[in-house]
């Protein structure tokens, strides 16, 4: 009950916040990215959290979204609400084909698996044609029940409603007997199974219910965005910074993903647009036409996904549960 | 009239050219305290693992309940009212020990309020109710041994197989769980009993099969079984007679 509360409290905090920032499309394209990855990472930890199987290729259920979205709003007129629950058949489609099969072996395959399929999927897509293949898809504008969807506040709401569910989803989860089951499973597969739990039943429950909530947010992506290729939608390292935000955040706790992403997506954003490189020519610490100065401006940009990599390893080291875990050392 | 409730017919279990179980035959009637008793290495804990899906078996049948389980899961055979505790404990180690029996009472109840009664009882049953919101890692191994059985005691099992229950218990607790297996008993759960304590397992068992490197040595009542001159050689010989 407790935990319900703070959801609604965030979330109407979060509502608030559009109307106290006013038009600022850089600030709001922020607090959506921020808002995605929150869902990406809570509902990733529905799967690695609770039930303890790390899938390194979510970026999968993110693009069958996506790509299932622009797809058919490129093709048909069709309302694109009913795009995303299509969306969320095909990505329940490719997470029940891997469950069944990984499901019944033991150990880390689901991990590999979970890889694989990931490649599999956008090598396909790369290379079929009505996916648009290396080209990706471009969209003309939409509209929604009228509302023009060029303008960033309705998907702000969209990407807020998605995360509450993921968040409300997790709070129930944390206290019901799919939740509990999930975690038997995390601690000890044997016990769980002698408990009376069909492991594989509720790993391939956990999985699709990760699946078909990343797919939604790759839809809502798709139509914030309308352009959208394989190298934005179904790369390794969308997958990749899903677990991280997950990890740094705190797996298996309510707020992790949430905290990880309000942590990540400004400090990924900030390496991107090299504020930081800039801070240190301009503060004189590095002269610019130096061979430093030089070689930051050149790779800083591309450097977020290495300090992921170092916050990470220094997380697993020092906080293994993460930044929330330092709030519930005493307990 | 006296119903058996399991049947093991000429079971078998090999690994690889090891033989675990060999050929062991034996019925379990209804409401019994079955010991199952033998040196180190004799093919107790794999017959456990035989009979609740864990390994599968190499040759023979298993019969619960009147139904083949030979081929189910563990899972399955956990839900048809057998369900087993293991030898080397397994708590799930973050979660807290009201949320491990839960766990178990959840297989009777899909409601989280009545799993946590029924836990909250059995916690007390075993007397563990003061460490309910420990997480279950933390226990010492005694209490540890209580877990598990406050865990299955949760589903309220048909069949109890006890894999060394008391190993590692002193008198007094080794005691206390003796008194909560004739009580379970009493109400009605047939129980299958490994133990090396043979001054627990003659006190308690109604009768005992001893195995001796996978075979069926002996079955009978504690009397005959402490009196039998090849189970005194082969396993009280060694210095373990009460
Ligand atoms: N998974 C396994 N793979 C290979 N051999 C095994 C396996 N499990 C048990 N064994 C072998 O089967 C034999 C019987 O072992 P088991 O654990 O059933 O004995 P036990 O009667 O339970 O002994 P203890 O009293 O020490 O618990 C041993 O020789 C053991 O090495
Ligand atoms: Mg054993």
């Amino acid at each position: 009950m407790k935990e319900i509360a703070t959801i609604a409290i965030f979330g109407l905090l979060a509502a608030l916040l559009p109307l106290l920032i006013g038009e600022n499309p850089y600030l709001t394209g922020l607090l959506i990215t921020i808002l995605m990855m929150a869902s990406l990472s809570s509902a990733w930890n529905i799967l690695g959290g609770f039930a303890g199987q790390y899938s390194f290729g979510h970026a999968a259920y993110f693009g069958a979204g996506a790509y299932t979205t622009m797809i058919l709003l490129s093709r048909f007129t069709v309302n694109p609400l009913l795009t995303v629950l299509a969306g969320i058949g095909v990505a329940c489609m490719i997470a029940l084909l891997t469950g069944t099969i990984v499901f019944r072996l033991r150990g880390h395959y689901f991990a590999l698996a979970s890889i694989a399929v990931a490649e599999i999927v956008r090598l396909s897509v790369l290379n079929f044609e009505f996916t648009g293949g290396a080209q990706g898809i471009l969209l003309a504008d939409v509209t929604l029940w009228g509302v023009d969807l060029n303008s960033k506040n309705p998907f702000y709401y969209g990407m807020l409603v998605v995360l509450l569910c993921t968040l409300f989803l997790t709070a129930y989860l944390k206290r019901s007997k799919t939740g509990y089951y999930l975690q038997a499973i995390r601690e000890d597969q044997d016990a769980a199974a002698s408990l009376g739990i069909d492991i594989a039943r509720y790993k391939n429950r956990a999985l699709l219910m990760s699946a078909a909530l990343t797919s939604v947010t790759g839809s809502l992506y798709a139509l914030y965005i309308r352009f959208i290729d394989t190298s934005a939608v179904l790369d390794l390292r969308l997958s990749i910074e899903i677990i991280l935000t997950a990890i740094i955040g705190g797996v298996g706790t309510l707020w992790g993903a949430v905290l990880g992403a309000l942590l990540l997506v400004p400090l990924a954003e900030m390496l991107r647009s090299n504020v930081l490189g800039d801070l240190l020519v301009k503060g004189g610490f590095i002269p610019e036409t130096s061979t430093l100065g030089l070689f930051l401006k050149e790779n800083l940009a591309h450097a977020h996904v290495l300090v992921y990599g170092i916050i990470t390893v220094l997380c697993i080291l020092y906080l293994p549960k993460g930044i929330l875990g330092l709030f519930r050392r005493r307990k | 009239m006296i119903q058996h409730i399991l049947h093991i017919t000429h079971v078998s279990k090999h690994f690889g050219g090891n033989v675990a179980v060999s050929d062991v035959s034996f019925s379990v009637d209804e409401k019994e305290i079955f010991g199952l008793i033998g040196p180190n290495g004799a093919g107790k804990t794999t017959l456990f693992n035989c009979m609740t899906g864990f390994f599968p078996v190499t040759s023979g049948d298993i019969i619960f309940d009147s139904k083949k389980i030979n081929t189910l899961r563990p899972d399955q055979i956990c839900r048809l009212g057998m369900v087993r505790t293991w030898q080397r404990v397994k708590p799930l180690g973050s979660l807290t020990v009201l949320e491990n029996v839960m766990i178990g009472a959840f297989s009777i109840t899909n409601a989280t309020g009545e799993a946590n009664i029924m836990a909250m009882e059995q916690l007390h049953a075993v007397g563990l109710s003061d460490y309910a919101t420990k997480p279950a890692g933390s226990l010492p191994i005694g209490l540890k041994k209580k877990l598990e059985l406050a865990r299955v005691l949760a589903s309220r099992p048909k069949m109890l197989l006890l894999d060394e229950i008391c190993g590692g218990l002193n008198h007094t607790e080794t005691d206390s769980i003796l008194a909560i297996i004739r009580a379970v008993r009493n109400s009605g759960t047939t129980i299958v009993f490994i133990e090396h304590d043979m001054k627990a397992v003659t006190s308690i068992c109604d009768r005992i099969v001893v195995l001796n490197s996978g075979e069926k040595l002996a079955e009978g009542t504690p009397e005959e079984i402490t009196t039998n001159p090849a189970v005194i050689a082969a396993y009280l010989g060694g210095g373990h007679h009460a």
